[in-house]
């Protein structure tokens, strides 16, 4: 659907606004400004301009009946704007694909919730021209996701049982969560790490499990130091799109950057993972590294 | 402007409570805010029919009765104007307000909060006792998902610069047929049309912004095309390597069958992507042994030694 201009949205929401007033008499106008994601000047101007809205005749027999001078809003004789607009077809993608996350989401257990995600999904369709293909994979799965919310909420700690990709090994670690972002195409998980005494950033879909720990306080102050990071000159020998993604701040004919990391094992590995494409060219301590890495590896195949 | 919105309003009104087609002339006589010459009621009402459309609204024309050489008549059907889930119950409606909240700060939020106002007008409490705890999230603020989405419900055809594999940006035209969110990443599915052919992009590699081209319903999706049967059909080669014991996690993840033993474990990972899983056995260093096939082996040898020389 192309973008409504202004004036539609305005008529949208006055005709929208007739079935949920019908169902929330009494809501304070407030409380209407913010659901609709309005001002209160702007619903207001609405409500004045519904008041004028009727059937055929236009007197007040015919004309919708609101009463909001008290500041909560009841309304009367709108019962042929009343049942709710049929979803337009980008809203129901935007739902359809909502629910196909939640049914992603849910463990098999609570399939009689997934077969009823189902059912709606298959009414939605049915609204779409032309069904469209959707299938949606959990980063994180939702339990998951509940307790590290509730966590940050809470400013409590948690247990988590972390893949580390510096050194390919499952850790339990120590957190204090700080919050759930998303940066590039990953979403992950800040807090206060125990073990190492800093910051870090936990990639969401390498937690395999959470557990809460309700008798311990947030760090206090600036016990949360970013720690000691590692540089690294790196040269470009083929800027191929894989190069490209492992390095976005390489832009134009750039030929070296540097990166930033905390963990040589982990600086080495990324430089391994790219195949000669690159080359680091100081410190020695990483060039000498990542030769060692290779060799070994080599042995195996001789 | 607020003249025009309650002029559309008392239109949709008086077309939703007819039960017979209502004639131009009618609508002139009795709705409230047709003025002016008989010019300029025409175009008022032609302009009005498209912005409800442009809403979603179908207006039905009908009622030419050919022993009067009548003129058309308009109505609008309240099933059609409704929203048409049926029977809804609470947990249903919990159900839709989950999904529409997992867009929250992503590319359709305006819009899953305008259903969400729909479902929450239909006079059922949410009823959130009944579920787990839930909150299901949606990654992707990117403007360009949001137009490829766009697109996708209007059937428009749709164009952009691609980053091909060689690190080129190179021109695209695609009619989109579903979506996909895999292993952190959107793509979209469909047809590209200079190569005939479904193909997959993922939308990070698309370089600036999607455009479209030609108009909207230019092209139907094929009812038997299925994002779930597209990776069957394109038989996917498997690559068996020997794996460290207690090393490999991500590999372990991608595996279809593990078998353990002493010094190695013994893995059959998917080929969905030789690149990428290349680049994931070289990360692993000297913990994972490339077995077959042939070609994945000699390209890890060939990297490895290109690494070494390098580094020397």
């Amino acid at each position: 659907m192309a973008k409504v201009e202004n004036g539609l949205v305005r008529t949208a929401r006055l005709l929208d606004l007739v079935p949920y007033l019908t169902t929330h008499q009494g809501i304070a106008i407030s409380e209407l400004a913010k659901t609709f994601g309005t001002t209160i000047k702007e619903i207001t101007d609405d409500l004045n301009t519904l008041w004028m809205c009727g059937l055929p005749g236009y007197t007040p027999l015919e004309l919708i009946d609101l009463e909001f001078e008290s500041g909560f809003v009841s309304i009367r004789n709108a019962e042929t704007l009343a049942t709710p607009r049929a979803l337009d077809r980008a809203e129901a993608l935007s739902i359809y694909m909502g629910l196909d996350l939640l049914s992603a989401e849910l463990s098999s257990s609570t399939s009689n919730l997934v077969s009823q995600i189902e059912d709606l999904q298959e009414q939605l369709r049915a609204q779409l021209i032309s069904a469209p293909q959707v299938q949606i994979e959990a980063s994180l799965a939702s339990d998951l996701r509940a307790i590290i919310l509730r966590a940050i909420r809470r400013r409590g700690w948690l247990e988590i049982t972390y893949h580390s990709a510096a050194n390919d090994q499952v850790t339990l670690r120590k957190i204090a969560p700080y919050e759930l972002s998303q940066t590039g195409a990953h979403e992950y998980l800040l807090g206060y790490c125990q073990s190492a005494k800093a910051n870090r950033n936990f990639r969401a879909d390498r937690i395999v499990s959470v557990i809460e720990i309700t008798d311990q306080h947030w760090p206090t102050s600036e016990t949360a130091d970013s720690g000691e990071t590692l540089k690294v000159e790196v040269k470009v020998h083929a800027a191929t799109r894989q190069v490209l993604e492992a390095f976005p701040q390489l832009t134009g004919d750039a030929k070296t950057t540097t990166i930033a990391g905390f963990s040589q094992s982990w600086i080495s590995r990324e430089i391994l993972s790219l195949g000669g494409q690159v080359e680091s060219t100081s410190p020695t301590a990483i060039r000498a590294s990542i030769k060692d890495r290779a060799i070994s590896a080599l042995n195996n195949y001789h | 402007m607020s003249r025009k919105n309650e002029r559309l309003v008392n239109l949709t009104i008086a077309l939703l409570a007819t039960k017979r087609y209502l004639t131009k002339n009618e609508i002139f006589r009795n709705v409230e805010g047709y003025e002016g010459s008989a010019e300029a009621k025409e175009r008022m009402f032609e302009r009005d029919k498209d912005d409800l459309r442009k809403l979603g609204i179908q207006i039905e024309v009908g009622g030419l009765d050919p022993l009067f050489d009548d003129e058309a008549g308009y109505r609008i059907r309240p099933e059609s104007y409704s929203l048409s889930l049926r029977d809804l119950t609470a947990t249903q409606v919990t159900l839709l307000s989950l999904a529409a909240q997992a867009w929250q700060d992503a590319a359709f939020t305006d819009l899953s909060q305008q259903a969400l106002r729909k479902f929450n007008s239909v006079g059922l409490e949410n009823d959130l006792s009944q579920l787990p705890v839930l909150a299901p999230r949606l990654n992707g603020a990117d403007e360009n998902l949001r137009s490829a989405l766009e697109a996708l419900t209007s059937l428009t055809t749709i164009e952009f610069e691609y980053l091909n594999v060689q690190g080129q940006s190179q021109p695209r035209q695609l009619q989109v047929y579903g979506v996909q969110a895999r292993q952190s990443h959107w793509y979209l599915i469909g047809l590209d049309t200079a190569k005939s052919a479904i193909r997959n992009f993922r939308l990070d590699r698309i370089q600036g912004d999607v455009g479209t081209i030609g108009k909207a319903q230019s092209y139907s999706i094929p009812s038997d095309f299925e994002i779930a049967e597209l990776e069957p059909i394109i038989e996917t080669p498997l690559a068996v390597l020997k794996v460290r014991p207690g090393a490999g996690y991500q590999l372990r993840r991608l595996a279809t069958k593990t078998e353990t033993a002493d010094d190695w474990d013994l893995l059959e990972v998917p080929i969905f992507d030789l690149e990428f899983l290349k680049s994931l056995v070289l990360w692993h260093g000297d913990d994972v042994i490339v077995d077959s096939p042939t070609q994945l082996r000699s390209e890890v040898i060939k990297s490895l030694e290109s690494l070494v020389n390098l580094h020397g």
